[in-house]
C-alpha cells in the first residue's frame, strides 16, 4: 500500500558464542505503527541498536529509503531520520528538559566553532529557531512550559519518558523508535502515550517502530507485529493473527499468557 | 500487565532547578564588580613586587585551567597531559621569539615586526601577537592528534594516553638538545633556551623584567578574551554537544552528534589555550626549559579545575587563583616558617607535593563537585546519581 | 559507562588492514625493537652475545615490574579503577626494605646464612607494611567513592600519589640514595653461550617465581580466590552469593600491596639504589606492563612485565636510559590504540 520505508533482511548478530539475533527479517511502511514483542532476552533492543548503528550485524543488510545504512555511524543514520528512545531513559542528566530537545537537533543545526564564539546574527537566529522547534515539541509531548527549564533528573519518571520521546521528535525524524515507552507507566498515561503515537503517525506521517511489553497497547495501536524469541522471529503478522498463534502463547507461556486481555 | 503501577515521583531537589542560587542581576553585578577589582587592584602594588609576579602567574594559570576546563569540565575527556600544550605553546615562543635559531637569516636574523632590541639580533624575532596565533595553531593541532588514540577508549584509559603523551613530550623537551634538526637543536634541554623575548606590543613602552604590571595587563587581557570564548561556547551547539558527549556518549552518538568531530574539537580548544597561555609565560620567565615540564604540571592544572568545579567556568577561575596562590605564594613565602617556629627542621616548600596531594584527597572525599559547581554537577557527583544508570534504572518497576 | 562502538562504514581492504593490525600489530611492534638490535648484533660482533645479556637482565628487571603489574591488573580486574599510587608502594617497598637493611645491620660483609635470614625477614616485613598501606588507601579513599564517577578515585589515587613520594622525599632527600650491595648483585654465577647470568638475576627469578606461582594457585583454587574471582566479573551476584564484597575487595589490594612491596625488595637489591621518585616511573612502567599483557589477567601481567623489562633493557642499552621511559610510554600508547585489550585479553568487541 505505501513505500517501504525500512527493510532489514537477514540480519544477524553475534557476541562470540552468542547469537542475539538470528536471521530476522522484517520491513516498515511509511506512515506505519509496527511493533516488536517478544520475551526479555529475545533480542528487541539488540535488534534496535543494529538499526540505530550501534552495533554492527554480523550478517544482514539494513536500507531506509533505499539508501544501506548497515554499520552506519549512529550519529549519520540520525541524520537520514531515525530517531530513538532508550528502554533505560537516557536522557542527559545534567541539562534542562528544553536542553536536551534541543540536543535532539544538533544534526539539523550548522553553526560551528567559530560561529558559536562570534555569535553572529544567523546563528542567533538558528539558536532561537532551535529553542522554539524544542520548546514546541515538549509541548507536543504534553510538558508544560513552566516544567521546560528543570534539570532532566528532577523530572517525575513520566516526564522523563516524555521528553526523551520529544527529545527524538525535534529532529523531524520519518521513523521513530521506541523502546518500551509505556513501562512504568499507569493506564491513563499509556493511553495517552498510545493516542500520542496516532497523532504522530496521522498528523506527522511518521513511521513508529514499537518494543513493548504492555500487550494493551501493542494490540491497541499496531498495524503490524512481529514477535522475536531466543533472537529469532518466531511469528508475524495483525494483532488478532499474533495473539492466536500457539507458538507465541508457548513463548510467553506463564509470563503474559494468564494476564492477556482478551 | 494488569495491575496498575503508580509512576513513581522522582523527589525534588532542593536547588532551585535549573538556575544558580543567585538572581541573575545580582550575577551579573558580580561578574562586574570582579572584573573591575582585577582591573583596578594592582594598580596598588607595587610594579616590580613579590604580589604583582603572582598575579601575573596567576592570570596565566586561568588561561590554562580554563583551557582543560573545556577538555575535561565539559566533554568530560580525563586529560592527564595537559603540560604537553603549555610545552608546546613555550617552545614555540622560543623558537620564534629568541636567538634560539642562532644560523636563521644566514646568521642575521629572520624579523618580523619586532622593534629594538630584538631587531636587530640574530635567531628568529617574530612579533608577540603573531607567535600566539601560531602558538595557537601548534597546539590546536597537537591537541588533535593527542586526542586522536583516545577517540575509542574508556575514561580512565585515555587519562593513561594523555599522561602517556605529556611524558613522552617531556621527556623530548629534555632529551631535545641531543636530537638535531636542520641545523639546530630541538630544544635545549634543561639548560633552556634563553633569554626570551619580551612581549613588544605597537604604541606602549617596551616591556621589561622590572615592571611587571603591564605583563599582568597582557595576561588579564588574555584572561577576558578566553573567557568571552568560554561563555559563548557553553551556551552554543557545540557547548550543548560536549556535556551530552560527557554525560551519556552513546545516547549523544544516537541524538546525532558526531562523537570523534566533537572530541577532537574538544581537545583542540582546549589546547589552543594552553598554547596561548605556555607562549605568555615563556616571554614572562624568560627562558623555555625542560623542567617546567612535568606530569606535576598538568595535576596542578587538573587540580585548578577540580577544586573550582568542573565544567563551571567562574569555579575554575576561583580555582586557579587559589591554587596559584598557595604554589606560589602561601607555601614559599608566607607559611615557608611555619614548620621552623614550631621546632621542625624543614621548611614547607619541602612538604608542596604532600600538601597538594593531601588537598586533592580532601577536595574528592568532601566536596567533590568543587568550590562554584557547575549548576549542574552539584547533582551528579554528590548525589550517587550515574550517567545512564541509577535513578533512571530504579525507577523501573 | 560501557565503551561506545561506533562502526564506521569502510572499504573492506581498510578494515582488513585494521583487522591485521588490531591482531598483529602489537607483537609486530614488540618483536620489531629486539629483532633490529639482534640483527645489528650479528652483524657488528657475529654474535648475539649482547642481545643475549639485554634479555637475561631484561628478564630479572622485568620480574620486579612484572610483581608490580599484578597489583595494577589485580584492583583494576576487580573495581575498575586504574591505583595511581601503587608505583609509590612500590618505593615505599624500597625504601623499608633499605632502613631494615641498616635496622638488621645487613652489609656486604654479612655471612651467607644470617643473609638469607635476614633478607627473608625484610622480604616479610616489607610485604605486610606495603600490603596495609594499600589496604589503608582503600578503605580511607576508594572505598567512600565507589559510587562516584570515575574521576574522583582517580584523582585521590594520584593525591595520595603526592603524599607518598613526599613522605619519600622526607624520608631520603631528593637525590638517589645507594645502599650496600647486599648479595654481590653483578656477581656471575654462571654464564650460557657467553652470557653472564649474575646473582641479582638469580634473585629476581626466584623470589618472583614462587611469588608468582603462589599468587595464581591461590587465586585459582582457595576460597578467598575465588570470592575475588566472583567478585571481579559480578559483584552484584557475589554479594547475593553470600560474599563479603567489601573484605574481598580488601584482600585484593592486600595482595597486591604486598606482591609491590616485595618487587620494592628485590629492585633495592637488584639495582642497589633508591629513590623517592622512583615510583612514578615504576609504576607506568608496571601499568603499561599490566595493560600490555592485558589488564585483569595475571599471565598476562607477568608476561607484560617480562617483556616491557626486555624492551627497556635494549633501550637503556643501546639508545640511552633518558630516552627509556619515552619509548615504554610510546608503547603504551601503541597498545592502546591497537590492542587495548592486551596481548591475552579477548579481542576487543564491541559493545554489549
Amino acid at each position: 500500500m505505501t513505500d517501504v520505508l525500512l527493510d532489514a533482511s537477514g540480519v544477524t548478530k553475534r557476541f562470540g558464542g552468542l547469537t542475539a539475533v538470528d536471521d530476522v527479517s522484517f520491513s516498515i511502511p511509511e506512515r506505519s505503527i509496527v511493533s516488536i514483542i517478544g520475551p526479555n532476552g529475545a533480542g528487541k533492543t539488540t535488534f534496535f541498536n543494529i538499526l540505530t548503528g550501534l552495533y554492527k550485524p554480523t550478517l544482514g543488510r539494513i536500507s531506509f529509503q533505499g539508501r544501506n545504512i548497515t554499520s552506519g555511524r549512529p550519529d549519520k543514520i540520525m541524520k537520514l531520520g531515525i530517531a530513538r528512545t532508550f528502554q533505560n531513559i537516557r536522557l542527559f542528566g545534567t541539562m534542562s528538559a528544553l536542553e536536551n530537545v534541543m540536543i535532539g537537533q544538533h544534526s539539523r543545526m550548522s553553526a560551528g566553532l567559530f560561529g558559536s564564539i562570534l555569535r553572529t546574527p544567523p546563528v542567533r537566529k538558528e539558536e532561537r529557531r532551535v529553542r522554539e522547534h524544542a520548546a514546541e515539541a515538549l509541548e507536543y509531548v504534553g510538558i508544560r512550559k513552566r516544567v521546560h527549564d528543570q534539570l532532566a533528573i528532577n523530572l517525575s519518571y513520566g516526564d522523563q519518558r516524555r521528553v526523551e520521546i520529544a527529545r527524538a521528535l525535534s529532529s523531524d525524524p520519518k521513523l521513530l523508535l521506541l523502546d518500551e515507552p509505556t513501562a512504568g507507566m499507569n493506564p491513563q498515561e499509556s493511553d495517552e502515550l498510545t493516542a500520542l503515537m496516532q497523532r504522530l503517525r496521522d498528523d506527522r506521517g511518521l513511521a513508529i517502530l514499537l518494543i513493548e511489553h504492555d500487550m494493551k497497547v501493542i494490540m491497541g495501536v499496531s498495524e503490524h507485529i512481529t514477535v522475536l524469541d531466543h533472537g529469532e522471529k518466531i511469528a508475524e503478522g495483525g494483532p488478532e493473527e499474533v495473539r492466536a498463534n500457539p507458538q507465541v502463547v508457548e513463548a510467553y507461556l506463564g509470563k503474559q499468557a494468564s494476564q492477556e486481555t482478551p | 500487565m494488569g495491575a496498575a503501577a503508580p509512576v513513581a515521583e522522582t523527589p525534588k531537589a532542593e536547588l532551585p532547578p535549573g538556575a544558580s542560587r543567585l538572581p541573575k542581576g545580582a550575577r551579573m553585578g558580580l561578574t562586574v564588580a570582579a572584573c573591575a577589582a582585577a582591573i583596578i587592584v594592582p594598580l596598588f602594588f607595587d610594579s616590580g613586587g613579590n604580589v604583582m609576579n603572582n598575579f601575573v602567574l596567576a592570570a596565566a594559570y586561568v588561561v590554562m585551567a580554563l583551557g582543560l576546563n573545556i577538555i575535561v569540565g565539559f566533554a568530560g575527556l580525563l586529560d592527564l597531559g595537559y603540560v604537553a600544550f603549555f610545552a608546546i605553546g613555550a617552545y614555540t615562543m622560543g623558537y620564534f621569539g629568541s636567538g634560539f635559531h642562532a644560523n636563521a637569516g644566514n646568521g642575521d636574523g629572520i624579523h618580523i615586526l619586532v622593534t629594538e632590541p630584538a631587531s636587530n639580533l640574530p635567531g628568529i624575532h617574530v612579533n608577540f601577537l603573531i607567535i600566539c596565533l601560531l602558538a595557537i595553531a601548534a597546539t590546536t593541532v597537537a591537541g588533535m592528534l593527542i586526542g586522536l588514540p583516545t577517540l575509542r577508549l574508556r575514561g580512565d584509559y585515555i587519562a593513561i594516553v594523555t599522561l602517556a603523551f605529556g611524558e613522552i613530550i617531556g621527556r623530548i623537551a629534555i632529551n631535545g638538545d641531543e636530537i638535531h634538526f636542520l641545523d639546530t637543536k630541538l630544544t635545549n634541554g634543561r639548560q633552556g633556551i634563553t633569554p626570551v623575548d619580551k612581549i613588544d606590543l605597537p604604541g606602549v613602552d617596551r616591556f621589561t623584567s622590572l615592571e611587571l604590571r603591564p605583563w599582568f595587563y597582557v595576561a588579564l587581557a588574555l584572561v577576558f578574551i578566553v573567557l568571552f570564548v568560554n561563555f559563548r561556547l557553553r551556551d552554543s551547539r557545540l557547548g550543548r554537544a560536549w556535556i551530552a558527549l560527557r554525560e551519556d556518549e552513546v545516547a549523544a552518538a544516537s541524538m546525532g552528534i558526531p562523537l570523534v568531530k566533537t572530541k577532537l574539537l574538544a581537545y583542540g580548544t582546549g589546547a589552543a589555550f594552553g598554547g596561548v597561555s605556555g607562549a605568555f609565560l615563556a616571554s614572562y620567565l624568560n627562558t623555555v626549559n625542560a623542567d617546567q615540564f612535568q606530569f606535576s604540571f598538568s595535576i596542578f592544572v587538573l587540580a585548578m579545575v577540580i577544586l573550582g568545579g568542573l565544567g563551571s567556568i567562574w569555579g575554575v577561575v576561583v580555582g586557579a587563583i587559589v591554587l596559584s596562590a598557595i604554589n606560589n605564594y602561601l607555601i614559599p613565602d608566607v607559611f615557608n616558617s611555619l614548620p621552623s617556629d614550631i621546632g621542625l627542621d624543614f621548611d614547607l616548600t619541602e612538604l608542596s607535593f604532600g600538601i597538594f596531594g593531601f588537598l586533592l584527597v580532601i577536595m574528592m572525599i568532601i566536596r567533590p563537585e568543587g568550590l562554584i559547581p557547575e549548576r549542574r554537577r552539584k547533582m551528579e557527583l554528590v548525589e550517587d546519581v550515574g550517567s545512564d544508570e541509577g535513578v533512571f534504572e530504579a525507577r523501573m518497576p | 559507562m560501557t565503551a561506545a562502538s561506533l562502526p564506521a562504514t569502510q572499504p573492506s581492504a581498510i578494515r582488513a588492514v585494521r583487522a591485521f593490525l588490531s591482531r598483529y600489530g602489537l607483537i609486530i611492534a614488540l618483536v620489531a625493537l629486539p629483532a633490529y638490535y639482534a640483527v645489528s648484533d650479528l652483524v657488528e660482533d657475529g654474535n648475539l652475545t649482547r642481545i643475549g645479556d639485554n634479555l637475561v637482565d631484561g628478564l630479572s628487571n622485568g620480574s620486579i615490574w612484572a610483581l608490580v603489574a599484578i597489583g595494577y591488573t589485580l584492583v583494576y580486574g576487580i573495581i575498575e579503577l586504574i591505583n595511581f599510587a601503587h608505583g609509590e608502594v612500590f618505593m615505599i617497598g624500597s625504601f623499608v626494605s633499605a632502613g631494615l637493611f641498616g635496622t638488621l645491620g645487613l652489609t656486604a660483609a654479612t655471612g651467607t646464612g644470617g643473609l638469607i635470614l635476614g633478607l627473608l625477614v625484610t622480604m616479610v616485613v616489607a610485604m605486610i607494611a606495603c600490603g596495609t598501606l594499600n589496604v589503608l588507601m582503600e578503605k580511607v579513599a576508594y572505598r567512600p567513592l565507589r559510587s562516584a564517577p570515575k574521576l574522583a578515585p582517580l584523582i585521590t589515587a594520584v593525591g595520595f600519589s603526592f603524599i607518598l613520594q613526599n613522605v619519600g622525599l622526607l624520608w631520603r632527600g631528593g637525590s638517589p640514595q645507594s645502599i650496600d650491595d647486599l648479595i654481590n648483585s653483578q656477581h656471575e654465577v654462571f654464564s650460557i653461550f657467553g652470557v653472564s647470568i649474575t646473582n641479582g638475576d638469580l634473585l629476581a627469578v626466584l623470589v618472583t617465581f614462587p611469588l608468582v606461582l603462589l599468587m595464581t594457585q591461590f587465586i585459582a583454587h582457595s576460597r578467598l580466590g575465588k570470592a575475588m574471582r566472583a567478585t571481579a566479573q559480578e559483584p552484584d551476584a557475589a554479594r547475593l552469593m553470600g560474599i563479603n564484597v567489601d573484605t574481598t575487595i580488601s584482600l585484593t589490594f592486600l595482595l597486591g600491596g604486598m606482591l609491590a612491596g616485595a618487587g620494592g625488595l628485590i629492585y633495592a637489591l637488584f639495582q642497589t639504589t633508591i629513590w623517592y621518585f622512583q615510583g612514578f616511573t615504576a609504576g607506568l612502567i608496571a601499568f603499561t606492563a599490566a595493560v600490555m599483557g592485558g589488564i585483569g589477567n595475571i599471565r598476562g601481567a607477568v608476561l607484560g612485565g617480562l617483556i616491557i623489562g626486555f624492551i627497556q633493557q635494549i633501550s637503556d642499552n643501546r639508545i640511552g636510559t633518558e630516552w627509556t621511559p619515552a619509548i615504554v610510554f610510546a608503547y603504551l600508547v601503541l597498545i592502546m590504540v591497537f590492542r587495548p585489550s592486551g596481548l591475552l585479553g579477548e579481542e576487543t568487541r564491541e559493545a554489549g
